[in-house]
């Protein structure tokens, strides 16, 4: 299975090649690769009947915490979506090439539908959690190439993104659910799984798996409220609609709940969540198909009904509800891949797909008719066709829901309904009647695009006379590997007189009397609130969250990262405080155990002179000059407190620096252009608290540090080592000059360097922009540390 | 001879300092950038082989303790030289089309790539801040290159202010801790008994300094300034030599030197790592500016990092390594395609609507740039996907599901701002009369080559993940 899908990869890479090739019978050549790996899956049928199942892997990563192989399972379930997939996968390819022949991307259609092929049955037959992530996470973004196929236009581009950010963020939902679960039951493989249900749903994260696994499907399979991007991906053209959003990618937030099924499912809240979402997305979707009359947004919502089916399906869990499932996808594949194909072809040969605009096309395009016809009344659910026994099955299973029967098979009748409707619609509108004058003269479609939809409503018809072909052989898997559990049972057409072929026939007579007063309907108060409400309301949703979170991005950029230098040394100082701070506090507790009971009156006095420099700063902060000498009246008093100490040589060596910095300070100064304030009081007390905070900050950490006790190895070493080793009796000039000699250097060099610096700028004659003179000292610096090394 | 071998420890740190030294004296003899650019390509080129073959060789210490090497710093040494070789590469064409070619350029990369050589091999605290700064301060005089371009130069000194305060943090950080374990070696902190006042401070004010090198939110504000301002060569070198440099050596921290105070850090870096995710993601999305959206991106990933050291078990540290190492490729790539259509002098690449259309102009150029976005979107087959996946997987182990909830929705609201890059080129039409020039035939080879191994490392990241997990004891 897996050279199938590297195979399907590698075709699509070179497809463009191909098309280059073979030109106008590229085509024919390419829907070779699906037949044959339709052909190929269905080599293993006979295995499958008989109850086995295939297990193939391939090692791939090994990761810290487990293995991903390259691990496929074949059972039942994933065989029937192979099938579909390859299937139906041959008749688009060949679809495509009518449809889009001529066109100048035709080879990138080929690419992408064949990658999502690949993806599509990677995620069918896949066996490892991950693997079906990423295959899954493969089928959004090659729907997404494909939705923006004709991405002249400003509506695909936006469908495509919608499509991609509802189904790709449901992924990663997705993601976070298989993550949950692989950790849960401590396996990754689907197969092993499938015996840990138990363990799952008594895990205490089992509500969070769920939630998180189903927001992935429920995204995907266009559930509502999240089924509005589906509507909008029909922008692509048909042959991706009728392939990704009616025939096979929808279907995989089904295939992974059926996949789950014996899982997650058949708990209370599986069976509220989801068979409730499935009821009220085929309720609602159902009613709003009659709303358009857009051939393509008919069949969009009435897919979307047919996916709330399955899914609600699904929920009930019950063993008919899951044969129910087995026919239901079956048939929905086959006569939906056909009228989708159909209503391409129409639009392709008359120009419109708009029922209004269409009628009496039966003798121009009789092929397109007979296939429409057949698919149509499978759809509606009419004998003989294998959509009536579909129908007839999930009415039964909706009689015998676990939960509210009556409500359910009420709101399922009322549902099919409107499908019944619009099962008319889509067939009689553009076929019979009068003759309609349409914007192309319309013919029938040629061979490629007539042989697929005439071959699915055909075998519609096959499968529903002869319903034996199938039951055994396919069907039975299919429903037991859902349910869990071995099942029998046969599929027959004629169940006899009970419930549900009354309620078949209720519907079918509903349906009609909706299609015949469908114009008064479709234009009625009711119906456009309905449809603003149910269609557009998502939308809005959608939009709205979307504007609001460019709204806040925006605003954060203009409010924090505005380009300010004070707003950004503010920012980190705060949080420098909060976080130190807190530590600080939570840390020791505010314990004060300082005296200042032996403090001399100099010292006092001292204090007192910084502080009066600070307040003197702050006062005169319009002149840089005044700052800059209240600097040094502070850098002065602290050379004063040194020198009361007895450190007289540091004390000289502060003075030094000091008068160096304020003559330095004061040169760079000259060439400031005069400093202007522009802040207001607000922003002013919000520095100062923020200055004072930083500063008291500091001033506890000094005392902590204080606090500890002083270890006097070091110094003691220099005391007793320097006179011996380096035969001086001042300890810190043989630090610096025996000790040290070598920092000592550097740091000659640099201050030289950084003279030299000076000189250049006090040369200058002419200044650019004030910021120069920094950059300007910058540079020489940055190398100058370097050649001091060198030297 | 014990000493020779010493330094055999370090060869590829003696190759870019001597090499620095030897670009520099090149210049001044000769004054030609083009020589200055053959010679430092060959040293990056040896340096990285070293470092490359140190990788399967032993680990330990050198130098009193002082060095560490092999294992996890022979693959930070990789990271560097890997970013250090690709900027180079780049950084030629890109600055002759722009006019910015000098030589200082390469001395100048050549001696911060020594920098952050010093600061992935450090044991030490002090070694560290050599590294850090001696990379900082060359890194200044790199963001503000451009003399007679505003931006630029604003972004120097803005990045120089900044910087230089968080240096004070970072020393003081160091000086408290100095003063309550009473060493500076890594090793001698973890044994600290005493864990009082001035440990814990010590420990917030180093945590800090590392935050701004990694421009953790909120200390990431001049990131999209000195990002923009400075030449895109260079910001490619920035984002990612240089951080992934500060990465590595803040694992050595965490894991050697406060290994017990792990329930700690870990909180407070699980804070920010949330901040720096949600705050990155938000704000790339609405940048019209390619370079500043790539900036935020680079901060949101920073983010998507910090899940790992929060987590801070071995698995973690090792899938920490695999993303800087998916990181380094897919931005380096990145920003070289966004300095290819921003030398075309006369029109102006630079906003996001420019873009429009350029995708089909040179294919080529479109579709390295779509397997980098997408690998940092992280969507399989990329190495950015396997990079997010193992430091998410190795966080919900430790417990950090949350974490990783928001990790997950932010890479979800990422996915916004990478894929407007891919509309505008691939699906828009362009306006009329835009020639693009072609690259040149190594500038191509360079990104091809980075995509292939974004692609390689994700189809089969088997290969290194195991080298990595071994450095890290982690059972497979």
């Amino acid at each position: 299975m897996l050279t199938v899908i590297a195979l399907i990869f590698i075709v699509a890479l070179v497809s463009p090649w191909i098309h280059k090739l073979f030109g106008n019978k590229s085509g024919w050549v390419l829907a070779l690769l699906p037949f044959g790996s339709f052909l190929y899956l269905a080599s293993w049928l006979p295995h499958i009947t008989a109850g086995n199942v295939v297990q193939q892997s391939t090692p791939w990563v090994s990761m810290a915490l487990f293995q991903v192989d390259l691990a496929f399972y074949l059972d039942g379930l994933s065989l029937m979506f192979g099938l579909i997939i390859t299937g139906i996968g041959t008749f688009i390819v060949l679809y495509g090439s009518g449809y889009l022949s001529g066109d100048a991307y035709l080879s990138r259609f080929y690419c992408a539908v064949l990658l999502f092929m690949g993806s599509m049955l990677g995620v069918v037959l896949a066996d490892n959690l991950i693997s079906i992530f990423v295959f899954w996470e493969l089928t959004s973004f090659t729907s997404f190439i494909l939705i923006g196929f004709s991405h002249e236009q400003e509506n695909s581009r936006k469908a495509a993104l919608k499509a991609l950010l509802v189904t790709g963020i449901g992924g990663l939902a997705l993601l976070a659910g298989l993550v949950l679960m692989g950790f849960a039951s401590g396996h990754w493989e689907v197969s092993a799984l499938l015996n840990e249900g138990d363990i799952i749903r008594n895990h205490p994260h089992y509500l969070a798996i769920l939630i998180l696994v189903l927001a992935g499907a429920f995204t995907k399979s266009a559930q509502f409220p999240f089924s509005f991007w589906l509507p909008g991906a029909m922008a692509a053209p048909t042959p991706v609609s009728a392939y990704l959003h009616s025939a096979t990618m929808v279907k995989a937030g089904v295939y992974l709940l059926a996949r789950m099924n014996p899982v997650l499912g058949s708990t209370e809240t599986w069976l509220i969540l989801v068979g409730g979402f499935g009821l009220l997305t085929l309720l609602v979707s159902a009613w709003l198909a009659l709303s358009f009359t857009d051939m393509k947004q008919i069949l969009a919502y009435s897919t979307v009904m047919a996916l709330g089916t399955m899914i609600m399906l699904i929920g009930l869990g019950t063993e008919m509800a899951m044969k129910g499932l087995a026919v239901y996808i079956l048939s929905h594949a086959m006569y939906k891949g056909a009228l989708f194909m159909v209503a391409g072809a129409v639009d392709h040969e008359a120009g419109t797909r708009d029922v209004l605009k269409l009628g009496g096309l039966r003798p121009l395009m009789p092929i397109s008719f007979a296939a429409a016809a057949l698919a149509a009344i499978s759809m509606a659910g009419i004998p003989p066709l294998y959509g009536f026994i579909a129908k007839e099955i999930v009415y039964e299973a909706a009689l015998e829901a676990p939960l509210w029967p009556v409500l359910v098979i009420t709101l399922a009748v009322i549902a099919n309904i409107a499908i019944v409707a619009a099962s008319a619609i889509v067939v009689i509108r553009p076929f019979l009647g009068k003759k309609v004058e349409t914007p192309k003269k319309a013919h029938e479609a040629p061979l490629t695009m007539w042989i697929g939809p005439l071959i699915l409503a055909v075998l519609g018809v096959l499968f529903g006379v002869l319903p034996f072909l199938v039951d055994r052989s396919l069907m039975i898997p299919v429903a037991s590997s859902v349910f869990g559990a071995p099942m029998d049972f046969y599929l027959s057409l004629w169940h006899g007189f009970n419930l549900p072929l009354v309620l078949s026939l209720l519907t079918l007579t509903g349906g009609i009397l909706v299609y015949l007063v469908w114009d008064r309907l479709r234009e009625s108060a009711p119906m456009k609130v309905y449809q603003s409400g149910f269609a557009m309301g998502p939308i809005n949703g959608y939009e709205g969250l979307l504007a609001g979170l460019l709204g806040l991005a925006g605003w954060q950029t203009r409010t924090i990262q505005n380009g300010l230098m004070s707003n950004y040394l503010i920012t980190i100082l705060v949080t420098m405080l909060v976080a130190v701070g807190y530590t600080f506090i939570t840390r020791s507790g505010l314990v004060w155990n300082h005296s200042f009971e032996n403090m001399l009156l100099q010292e006092w006095a001292l204090s007192i002179a910084i502080l009066t420099s600070l307040g003197i700063i702050l006062a005169f902060r319009n002149s840089r000059l005044t700052m800059v000498i209240g600097a040094g009246v502070v850098g002065f008093s602290l050379a004063l407190i040194y020198l009361m100490h007895g450190a007289a040589d540091l004390a000289m060596t502060q003075v030094l620096v000091e008068t160096l910095t304020v003559i330095l300070v004061v040169l760079v100064l000259i060439h400031v252009p005069k400093l202007i304030e522009v802040r207001s009081t607000t922003s002013r007390i919000r520095d100062a608290v923020v200055a004072v905070g930083a500063g008291v900050l500091m001033t506890l950490l000094i005392l902590a540090v204080t606090a500890v006790p002083f270890d006097a190895f070091i110094s003691e070493y220099y005391a007793e080592a320097s006179y011996p080793l380096a035969h001086g009796r001042n300890i810190v000039n043989v630090i610096l000059v025996d000790f040290r000699a070598l920092d000592t250097m550097g740091e000659v060099v640099v201050v030289a360097i950084a003279g030299l610096a000076v000189y250049a700028l006090i040369k200058m004659k002419r200044f650019g922009s004030p910021d120069d003179p920094e950059t300007e000292g910058a540079a020489p610096d940055g190398t100058a540390s370097k050649q001091g090394k060198s030297s | 001879m014990e000493s020779a071998n010493e330094l055999l420890t370090i060869l590829p740190l003696i190759i870019i300092g001597a090499a620095g030294l030897f670009v520099m004296m090149l210049d001044a003899f000769t004054g030609s950038a083009r020589l200055a650019y053959l010679a430092t390509i060959l040293f990056s080129a040896a340096a990285l082989a070293v470092a490359v073959s140190d990788l399967f060789g032993p680990m330990g210490e050198s130098f009193h303790g002082l060095i560490t090497y092999g294992g996890t710093s022979s693959f930070g040494m990789v990271l560097v030289m890997t970013g250090t070789l690709f900027s180079v590469i780049l950084s030629r064409d890109y600055l002759e089309k722009t006019g910015m070619h000098i030589a200082e350029v390469y001395s100048m990369i050549l001696f911060a790539a020594f920098g952050m050589l010093l600061l992935v091999s450090s044991n030490n605290l002090v070694t560290l801040f050599l590294g850090i700064e001696t990379m900082s301060i060359s890194l200044y005089v790199l963001a503000g290159l451009v003399k007679n371009h505003k931006k630029s130069v604003e972004a120097a000194l803005k990045y120089f202010l900044l910087g230089a305060f968080a240096t004070g943090f970072l020393l003081y950080g160091i000086a408290l801790l100095y003063g309550a374990s009473g060493s500076t070696f890594l090793v001698d902190i973890a044994a600290t008994e005493d864990k009082g006042m001035i440990y814990w401070a010590g420990v917030g004010l180093l945590l800090v300094g590392f935050f701004f090198k990694i421009s953790a939110v909120p200390f990431h504000m001049w990131t999209p300034d000195v990002y923009q301002g400075a030449p895109t060569t260079i910001t490619a070198f920035m984002a990612t030599a240089s951080k992934a440099a500060a990465f590595v050596a803040f694992i050595l921290v965490l894991s050697r030197a406060l290994p017990d105070a792990r329930a700690d850090w870990s909180d407070v870096i699980w804070l920010f790592a949330l901040l720096t995710m949600v705050v990155g993601n938000i704000l790339a999305l609405v940048q019209d500016n390619v370079k500043r959206m790539l900036a935020y991106s680079s901060i949101a990933h920073a983010g998507y990092i910090m899940i790992g050291l929060a987590a801070g078990t071995d698995a973690a540290y090792s899938a920490v390594l695999f993303y800087l190492f998916a990181y380094t490729l897919m931005n380096i790539g990145a920003f070289g395609i966004v300095a290819y259509y921003e030398w075309h002098k006369g029109y102006d690449f630079t906003e996001v609507s420019n873009y429009s259309g350029l995708g089909f102009k040179q294919p080529i150029m479109g579709v390295l740039m779509s397997v980098f976005l997408f690998s940092m979107v992280g969507i399989p087959p990329f190495a950015g996907f396997i990079g997010k996946y193992r430091v998410f997987a190795a966080a919900v182990d430790e417990g950090l599901i949350s974490l990783v909830i928001v990790g997950v929705l932010a890479s979800a609201a990422s996915v916004y701002y990478y894929l407007r890059v891919l509309v505008h080129l691939f699906m828009k039409e362009s306006e009329n009369g835009i020639v693009l020039s072609r690259p040149g035939t190594l500038y191509t080879a360079s990104l091809l080559i980075l995509a292939a191994l974004t692609i390689f490392f994700g189809i089969n990241p088997g290969v290194l993940t195991d080298l990595l997990g071994s450095f890290w004891t982690v059972q497979y």
